[in-house]
């Protein structure tokens, strides 16, 4: 159970490593220089070997995606680093770009001379402007040292990162969707195929990985492969940042080696548990977007595939807390409400389908339910999952249509009743 | 604001796109920094600046929620509403901006045109909730209900920034 600092490396050096001196006396640019040091394809298959999934919530292996790229395009190819981090929950890709800047600079620019990239992009979300301009400065003490730019650190190899900004839209952050935006269009998501590593930005071979997936190749490269995939599970290797927040008494960003920690560790023993009174209630482990898990399934090991078996996901790790004091109801609502104004409006059974699941919710909200609304909104998730482009409405769906299933009795009791309204917790120490 | 004001921000950035029109967003976040809001004539002058019809240009405008079509205060204060706020109190924290500013449910452009409100959709500080962000300003958290009101009156109390970044 032990708090690990990988990719959360600042932790150990100090509390941040914004500063290009810093980050190269704790070690930073080792793994650019490992890696300039071998051929593109040995690169790759180092990504391959560590086993290292997507961080951002699919968890695809990200040597596997990196390697969907054409090798004999006659465009050119892109870095994509998707920083528009904006999964209810979560905030860790946040605090790496605040705190350890140069550790996914060095990342996405490893990423780069392993699929022969042009160039990289860095796309943050519009509300980060604090962060982004952190990066912003940390970009030109790079370019300044010689390590982005022409021949970087004396390799040949030319490259250079470009921060593009947000405006403000969740669905931006949906792979497809941040290419349109960066294209200069509405952020909308495209139809698959072809998929970003053929036809992505400009309809040029892209790789496109989060933050914390892009953050953890330096190490990767520093230590080797091997090294990184000892940690964790057969299936889950290497660690992953928690990003923990609600109703524990030490919210916050815990990094943790897959597979050794429960959520019950997690939460009790790392997070501080709950206030006197009150106890565990529900939990969404995986950002917002996954079904909700209950204390039954509290001695779950957080790794992927565990999570699956409990039935839920590991998602992006935004892990979302919420004690008996807490209502189940108006938490599901409150989600409602969010992928109703996120829904970009494509597809029509996300667009009219997230309106009705917040309207019928709210209604048992105010104390105008009727015992028929709960069979209602199960009608609902049907037509809604599954018949979109993207995974928007699937993410819409899972916590409400698990909250009805897992939390029934709270629901009748709501639409009997009207919902309580719980006294929030305000006064909490900040872990 | 002009389109050579827009020309001159974007040109140093040009080369870094194999398109023009992805600088769309830049053009339009910078023409917003004026009044703190897009009208037609910026969205003109974007278009011209960027090389796109002013339809083309509005259609993008209307997608984001960071991008405002219609005026707004001088200070736009933006209330995390999501999941681990609404836990940690973000209603109790529009109550009271209800109450003081006599704005529904907390939200709108206050009577003096000095301040809009609005909610925001998980802003990204869920350690630090209930948290609030004015402007592009680094988001800020925990704040209590006196917190905010204590917020506003400085906000109300302070200068108008010189460019207007949201």
């Amino acid at each position: 159970m032990p708090i690990k600092n990988i990719v959360y490396a600042q932790r150990e050096h100090g509390g941040d490593l914004r500063s290009l001196d810093d980050y190269l006396a704790a070690g930073g640019y080792k793994g650019l220089e490992a890696t300039l040091g071998m051929s593109p394809d040995d690169a790759l298959y180092q990504f391959h070997r560590s086993g290292l999934r997507g961080r951002g919530g699919a968890g695809f292996p990200m040597g596997r995606k990196a390697g969907f790229l054409p090798k004999d395009s006659a465009k050119p190819s892109y870095v994509v680093c998707n920083a528009d981090e904006s999964e209810p929950g979560t905030f860790k890709d946040r605090e790496i770009m605040e705190l350890n800047p140069f550790q996914l600079i060095e990342g996405v620019t490893i990423a780069g001379f392993a699929v022969g990239a042009a160039r990289g992009y860095i796309y943050i979300r519009g509300e980060y402007e604090h962060q982004a301009r952190i990066l912003d400065e940390a970009l030109a003490a790079a370019r300044a040292d010689g390590r982005l730019g022409g021949d970087i650190m004396g390799s040949g190899f030319e490259y250079d990162i470009t921060l593009s900004r947000g405006a403000g839209a969740y669905i931006c952050g949906e792979e497809t969707g941040l290419l349109e935006s960066l294209e200069g269009k509405r952020g909308q998501p495209r139809l698959k195929p072809p998929f970003p590593a053929v036809g992505g930005l400009y309809q040029s071979p892209t790789l496109i990985n989060n933050v914390e997936t892009l953050s953890a190749l330096p190490p990767i490269m520093t230590h080797g492969a091997d090294w990184y995939a000892e940690m964790g599970t057969e299936k889950s290797p290497g660690t992953k940042i928690f990003s923990v927040s609600g109703h524990v008494l030490k919210p916050g960003n815990y990094e943790i080696v897959l597979g050794d920690t429960t959520l019950r560790e997690l939460l009790y023993d790392i997070c501080g548990g709950f206030r006197e009174g009150q106890d565990f209630k529900a939990c969404w482990v995986g950002g917002s977007s996954v079904p909700v898990l209950g204390a039954e399934h509290l001695d779950t090991p957080l790794d992927y595939e565990s999570l699956q078996e409990a039935g839920t996901f590991l998602g992006s790790a935004g892990c979302i807390v919420m004690d008996t004091s807490g209502c189940i109801v108006r938490s599901s609502l409150r989600l409602a409400h969010f992928y109703r104004h996120e829904s970009c409006g494509k597809c029509t059974p996300c667009r009219e389908g997230t309106m009705w699941m917040e309207k019928v919710l709210q209604r048992i909200v105010d104390g105008g339910g009727r015992m028929e609304d709960l069979d209602l909104l199960d009608a609902m998730f049907g037509r809604i999952s599954g018949r979109v482009l993207c995974a928007l409405a699937d993410g819409a769906v899972a916590p409400v249509q698990s909250a009805v299933e897992l939390f029934r009795d709270d629901f009748v009791r709501a639409i009997e009743k009207g919902a309580p309204e719980p006294e929030p917790m305000m006064e909490a120490p900040v872990g | 604001m002009t389109a050579d004001e827009i020309r001159a921000h974007i040109d140093p950035m040009r080369h870094e796109f194999a398109e023009s029109r992805s600088l769309v967003l830049p053009a339009l976040k910078f023409a917003q920094t004026e009044k703190g809001h897009l009208d037609r004539d910026d969205l003109a002058a974007v278009a011209d600046a960027v090389g796109l019809t002013s339809a083309y240009v509005e259609s993008v405008a209307s997608f984001y929620d960071r991008l405002y079509l219609k005026p707004t205060g001088k200070r736009i204060v933006s209330v995390c509403v999501t999941l681990s706020c609404l836990l940690r109190g973000s209603d109790e924290l529009l109550r009271r901006i209800e109450e003081r500013e006599g704005l529904p449910h907390g939200v709108g452009t206050t009577d003096d045109g000095e301040l809009t409100v609005q909610e925001a959709q998980c802003l990204g500080y869920c350690d630090r909730a209930p948290c609030v962000q004015v402007d592009v300003d680094e988001t800020m958290g925990p704040l209590s209900a006196d917190d905010v009101e204590r917020l506003l009156d400085d906000l109300r109390a302070g200068d108008r920034p010189e460019r207007l970044w949201r």
